[in-house]
């Protein structure tokens, strides 16, 4: 069974001048933590926004846990999906706990069970002293934290990650991977995407590389490493199908 | 219901922690009514209110000027004054206190001008009496020109003023001339054997003028004044400025990705969209009986009229709901259009500024050029003052105000519906 089943994929915005997506394809399988990257401009962002219903693909198949993504499925799938998005959605003049509640009563979750939810989470993220904290007196890390948190309250099968660790301190950075692999470990479908090669090396059992709206290779991380000898990390790898040309 | 409530608390939480954002949405306005009130209360009253210095200068020393003198005192428009540091003021002098704008209006009164206005007197009485076959035998002067009552204005004088003034000094001179002539005919009638005893009273009015309130209640008279106009006036300019609390607050959602997050979640965004709207509707309709009670209580302890509420509390807090509508609507849609909160804000202020100039909030739409009371009645804030009024000043109900009422929540859907497109293309 696949967490994530893409079939060639074509989107163009309206008005722009070339595709975001010309024909991507790809498949993710269930309770794996898989890596979806590629260089700026590549069609990451555009493809996970179709993943959750925001946009509309021109043409293409999109499945969800076997759910096709269209009208009738929208919001059950929305309901699957976790989307923690690289900026800090979060309105920094409520607390941590307060921005909790508020994303959780917009899931339906109220009272103690909300709560109790709330408090264990900031618990598995060293938060349990500041939820009572306005968002923006946290430090970086803080905030990053609070943000995943509030994307897992209405316990998401599939958690999709943009940047998740951008600009955190180290210690937060090992606190949050951490966190996805015994999350990952309870059956929960992962899909990390960053710019943090080694980061995705680590933490990701099988990736996807696009680029220019297209799959230009997807497979196990150690398996895409050993598949190219001159190739010593993920770093290269990716180098490798996308070049060195710069993507301004 | 949970989004929608969970919505009104998050709004109502972030209000609370925003205290620049308190001040000007409650406190601002309450200086902008107080003093918008007080600069133009002057404007506002009517010539008839105000109490004028006018320079005399009495060269007939007989009853013309004693009479006008009395009379124009007597009106309590006027303070008469005839000298100036103990000395009594000529001509020349009055004419160059004028012309220097220490003061508005002289008059000068001819030598020769009681003798005159007797003389005319005695003429028309002599005239009845020959007609009467009796012998005319009050004197009456030979001379031939007539003698003028000469005023002299400020430069700067408006022609209202000015208009106002004649048509005050003329009905003084009107009634002047008409008492000495009935004093003459009352004269010679008694002069006819008549007794001593009998007190002969002329009346001229037989018919005088009564004003009466046209609106359905008789029991409140209320006059368009500075706080009738001003404090409901300038009320739904500053709930209509709420646009620029909710646009910025739309656009810092949309920039930080706080709103990706809720249309993620699943449910309609209508509901959110919901809470955040009636939330400020009611922080609008909150303002609006905040600065009515500046002009109920506040104001007339600095010396202007108390504000009038007319009788329908109902009917004014359906125009507050729907002004709130208006104004958190026309929010919503520049939140939607522009990208950045300073496009926002400059767009925000600068459009309520026009719409609130053309739509009678600074100065009343009837006393501006019909074209541009026709294009002022297509502004929402006019729409919005003019339920107020018929509330306030002709006492109507909530029966009379649904056009005005409609209008404005059309206005409202029309713009939610086209903030909706411009979202739905946005993200397409």
């Amino acid at each position: 069974m696949t967490s994530i089943l893409v079939q060639d994929l074509h989107k163009t915005y309206k008005g722009a001048l070339e595709p975001s997506l010309k024909g991507l394809s790809f498949s993710f399988p269930k309770g794996a933590i898989v890596g979806l990257l590629g260089p700026n401009g590549a069609g990451k962002t555009t493809t996970i926004s179709i993943l959750c219903g925001l946009v509309k693909a021109d043409t293409g198949k999109v499945q969800i846990f076997d759910l096709p993504q269209n009208a009738t499925n929208r919001e059950a799938i929305k309901g699957l999906i976790g989307i923690v998005p690289q900026q800090i959605a979060l309105f920094p003049h409520l607390t941590a706990v307060e921005n909790l509640e508020y994303f959780g009563n917009l899931y339906g979750l109220k009272g103690k069970s909300l709560r109790s939810r709330i408090d264990e989470y900031l618990q598995a993220f060293g938060l349990e002293k500041n939820g009572h904290k306005q968002v923006h007196h946290f430090s970086g890390g803080m905030k990053r934290r609070t943000n995943i948190i509030a994307a897992i309250l209405h316990q998401p099968q599939l958690l999709v990650l943009d940047e998740p660790t951008a600009g955190v301190d180290v210690q937060s950075r090992s606190m949050i991977l951490q966190f996805l692999r015994d999350y990952n470990q309870q059956g929960v479908s992962i899909v990390y995407t960053s710019h943090l090669l080694d980061e995705a090396q680590t933490i990701c059992q099988e990736v996807a590389i696009i680029d220019e709206g297209r799959a230009v290779v997807q497979g196990g991380t150690t398996e895409l490493i050993a598949r190219h000898p001159e190739c010593r990390n993920l770093e290269d790898v990716f180098l490798h199908y996308t070049g060195h040309a710069l993507r301004d | 219901m949970l989004r929608l409530l969970a919505t009104i608390r998050k709004e109502w939480l972030l209000l609370l922690r925003d205290r620049t954002g308190l001040t000007l949405l409650f406190v601002l306005p309450l200086i902008l009514i107080t003093v918008m009130a007080m600069i133009e209360d002057a404007p506002f009253r009517d010539y008839q209110e105000l109490r004028f210095d006018i320079l005399t200068v009495d060269n007939d020393h007989g009853r013309l000027g004693k009479y006008i003198r009395e009379g124009l005192e007597y009106s309590e428009q006027f303070r008469v004054i005839d000298s100036v540091k103990g000395q009594l003021l000529t001509e020349q002098q009055a004419r160059d206190l004028v012309n220097e704008g220490d003061y508005k209006i002289c008059i000068i009164i001819p030598p020769g001008a009681t003798g005159a206005i007797v003389s005319n007197a005695n003429k028309i009485v002599n005239d009845i009496l020959k007609r009467m076959s009796m012998p005319g035998v009050l004197p009456v002067s030979t001379r031939k020109d007539s003698l003028n009552v000469t005023i002299y204005f400020d430069p700067a004088s408006k022609k209202a003023f000015k208009s106002a003034i004649h048509q005050a000094l003329d009905n003084f001179l009107t009634q002047v001339e008409t008492d000495l002539l009935l004093e003459r005919i009352k004269q010679q009638l008694k002069r006819k054997d008549v007794q001593e005893t009998d007190s002969m009273v002329i009346q001229l009015k037989a018919v005088g003028l009564k004003e009466q309130l046209t609106g359905p209640s008789q029991e409140i008279d209320v006059i368009s004044n500075s706080v009738q106009h001003n404090v409901p006036a300038w009320s739904i300019f500053a709930m209509f400025f709420i646009v620029i609390p909710i646009g910025g607050n739309m656009i810092r959602e949309r920039e930080d990705g706080s709103l990706l997050r809720m249309k993620l979640i699943p449910g309609s965004y209508l509901a959110i969209l919901t809470g955040k709207m009636l939330f400020f509707v009611g922080v609008c309709v909150v303002q609006f009986y905040l600065m009515m009670q500046v002009g109920i209580y506040l104001l007339p302890l600095l010396g202007l009229p108390k504000l009038m509420l007319g009788q329908s509390w109902l009917a004014a807090f359906v125009v507050a709901v729907g002004i709130g509508l208006a104004s958190t609507s026309y929010g919503i849609l520049v939140g939607t259009v522009f990208k950045t909160p300073n496009q926002a804000l400059n767009f925000g202020a600068i459009s309520i500024v026009i719409l609130s100039a053309i739509g009678g909030i600074w100065i009343p739409l009837e006393i501006m050029p019909s074209h541009m009371q026709f294009i002022g009645h297509l502004s929402p804030l006019s729409w919005g003052l003019d339920a107020i009024n018929d509330i306030y000043l002709r006492n109507v109900g909530v029966g009379h105000i649904w056009g005005h009422v409609g209008k404005l929540v059309f206005f409202a859907v029309a713009l939610l519906c086209t903030a909706a497109v411009i979202e739905k293309r946005r993200l397409s």
